[in-house]
């Protein structure tokens, strides 16, 4: 199984980066070749067209949602989502990407987009790069949860 | 006084507030876009080596990346007192173009479309991409992802990576186009020429043979009669990468003319206590507040401030185009913010058949593409964003290092003029306190014709574009809530 693990923000805006940050890490632990690590800073279509061709996309990329903690990290699927929208307010969000996509007959749509959302609580609105402290905590223990998540779905394949 | 505060705001999901104050009546006393700024990049910037500027400027924004790259690439060869060899200026251009096919394909089928093609009133359910290619077809919406698509891979074989590109040098580019690509970009321009057409035809059977659109195109609360500002060629026509800024009045007549080195002689910026946005102006006309009118310095940038401060397209189907635009709508300039539409296809239209020229042009294959820096200094870009005019301006010390970076981007330039546009819309469309969705995306419709781009970093869950109205009774309680999800 093809899978690309998609670390998604903008390392110029402090913690918005967080997800860059996981991937960067990741990539020491994935031996898998069937398993490609990459990073973006985009959304909507131009995040559809990374991850086209591939059977699983796992996006790291932070949240904002008022019922959760800062530093919470959830594990969610793309129909947890009415809208996704990452950096990029010039384009639509990827569930809608992905309606006009299989309307169209795209049959390479990745069948399974987990997202990994790191909830970051305090807008992101001044430049600068590194992370808050507390958003650096979730780095190791994303990376945890996405390992396992590679390991589980191995296990499975190999159990079929 | 009643508060009405619509936020945030759908399809553009940066974190814009429009807050419209009721007078007793009901009716609009005064309307305000607020959008939150990023903060901090000068000083970000500062002792950041002058070459990594096209990087880092292009990270800024994922909407806008390709203009950043090249604002920030032209801004350093001023600043390194280098001219790049013909070949790499025609590179840059082509891969400018790539951006414009695509930036101007999206917003118009994804983000102004539906407001046309499946009707201003249409319940959000409809009223996006999807709503668009249930009216027009599944054959249309092939089109569209493929000639977007076609922009977007134009752009990456120049440019290295569509979304970050890395080409741009002072002095230069770091990668010329091979033979096969040469082929592979023929071709697609060619269709992208075929399918501005065919966008153009869409805007004609659709919004132009309707007389409501028309009229609502041409009524009193969508127009707004500003000067006009915009990249001009030593002919005054549209040019995107280069060329001499250019400033017209109400009466279509130049009133301004300045190389991008010396704008800060022509503009200046107004701070408003209630916005972090601020709102450029010209410097001799001087700041009059949020008012149109040849007394009042503010400008418009964008598709309808380009073709306006210009006397036509520097090609030929496009100039045609042009031609008839302002036959069509009553002369020069035209004042209608909802004609930007219609400017942003003949756009299109330029962009495709400018880079089917740059193409066929054989200097486009020479190896010379770049020329050796000289020292560093003071420099400033300036490009045509899709969005109006960016400009970039940075003093670089003796060991290359960044002293100071000031830009200026398009949403800003136009920032009076969109909230002027928001307000006048406002006053427009609610009347003694009536208010509805479709009352709503009227007044979205006067600020997505500009298609501003806000910041915006960290995302919503579940991500909804909830779009709320409050209105208030004279004790500040909420009587009444309008929701469009």
């Amino acid at each position: 199984m093809r899978t690309i693990i998609l670390g998604i923000g903008n390392p110029l805006l402090g913690d918005d980066g967080v997800g860059i940050r996981v991937a960067k890490e990741l990539r020491k632990h994935v031996k898998d070749p069937d398993v490609e690590v990459d990073e973006t800073t985009t959304g909507g279509i131009n995040l559809l067209d990374q991850i086209i061709g591939f059977d699983k996309a796992i996006l790291v990329d932070t949240i904002k949602d008022k019922s959760m903690r800062n530093g919470e990290i959830k594990r969610l699927t793309l129909g947890d989502l009415s809208s996704y929208h990452s950096f990029n307010p010039h384009d639509v969000g990827l569930p809608e990407a992905c309606k006009l996509a299989k309307r169209l007959g795209e049959t390479r749509i990745p069948h399974d987009i987990t997202i990994f959302g790191i909830a970051v609580n305090k807008m992101q609105y001044e430049f600068w790069e590194g992370l808050s402290e507390e958003i650096s905590k979730t780095v190791p223990k994303t990376v945890d949860m996405i390992m396992s998540e590679l390991n589980h779905h191995k296990n499975q394949v190999e159990e079929i | 006084m009643k508060a009405v505060t619509i936020d945030p705001i759908t399809r553009l999901e940066g974190h814009g507030k429009i807050s419209v104050f009721l007078d007793s009546d009901g009716n609009v006393d005064n309307a305000y876009l607020q959008i939150p700024e990023l903060r901090g990049f000068e000083r970000f910037c500062q002792g950041r080596r002058a070459e990594d500027m096209p990087q880092i400027t292009s990270r800024i924004c994922g909407v806008c990346p390709v203009a950043h790259h090249f604002a920030s690439t032209k801004a350093l060869d001023a600043c390194f007192h280098v001219e790049p060899p013909s070949a790499a200026k025609k590179l840059r251009e082509l891969m400018y173009m790539g951006y414009v096919i695509y930036d101007h394909i999206l917003h118009f089928y994804f983000l102004g479309g539906p407001d046309f093609v499946v009707g201003p009133d249409a319940p959000a359910s409809q009223h996006n991409i999807l709503g668009v290619i249930d009216k027009a077809g599944l054959d249309v919406g092939r089109e569209v992802i493929k000639h977007r698509a076609y922009g977007q891979r134009i752009t990456a074989i120049l440019g290295g990576k569509a979304t970050h590109p890395v080409c741009g040098l002072p002095g230069g580019v770091s990668k010329g186009l091979a033979k096969e690509e040469v082929q592979e970009i023929k071709d697609m321009v060619r269709s992208c020429v075929d399918f501005a057409k065919f966008s153009l035809k869409l805007f004609d059977d659709v919004v132009l043979k309707n007389r409501d659109y028309v009229d609502m195109i041409k009524s009193d609360p969508y127009n707004l009669e500003t000067y006009n500002m915009g990249l001009v060629d030593a002919h005054n026509k549209v040019n995107f990468y280069d060329g001499i800024v250019r400033v017209t009045d109400q009466n279509a007549e130049e009133t301004l003319r300045f190389s991008g080195k010396d704008y800060t002689d022509y503009i200046s910026e107004h701070v408003e206590p209630w916005s972090y946005m601020k709102f450029p102006y010209l410097k001799k006309i001087g700041w009059r507040g949020l008012k149109d009118g040849k007394t009042s310095g503010v400008y418009r940038v964008g598709p309808l401030g380009r073709l306006n401060a210009a006397d036509g397209m520097a090609t030929s189907l496009a100039d045609k185009e042009y031609k008839r635009f302002y036959e069509t709508l009553g002369g020069k300039p035209v004042n209608s913010t909802l004609a930007y539409h219609w400017a942003r296809l003949i756009e299109l239209l330029y962009a495709a058949e400018r880079a089917t020229e740059l193409i066929n042009d054989p200097d486009i294959t020479s190896k010379h593409i770049r020329n050796p820096v000289g020292e560093p200094g003071e420099g400033v870009g300036v490009v045509e964003a899709a969005r109006g005019t960016l400009i970039h301006h940075y003093e670089v010390d003796k060991n290359g290092l960044i002293e100071k970076a000031n830009l200026i981007v398009a949403t800003t330039n136009n920032a009076g003029a969109i909230t002027m546009s928001v307000r006048d819309a406002a006053r427009g469309m609610i009347k003694k306190g009536v208010v509805n969705n479709g009352i709503l995306n009227r007044i979205e419709m006067a600020f997505r014709a500009y298609d501003p781009c806000f910041a915006c970093a960290t995302h919503t869950l579940p991500g909804g574009m909830p779009l709320e109205l409050n209105i208030y009774d004279k004790n500040k309680k909420i009587y009444k809530t309008i929701k469009n999800f």
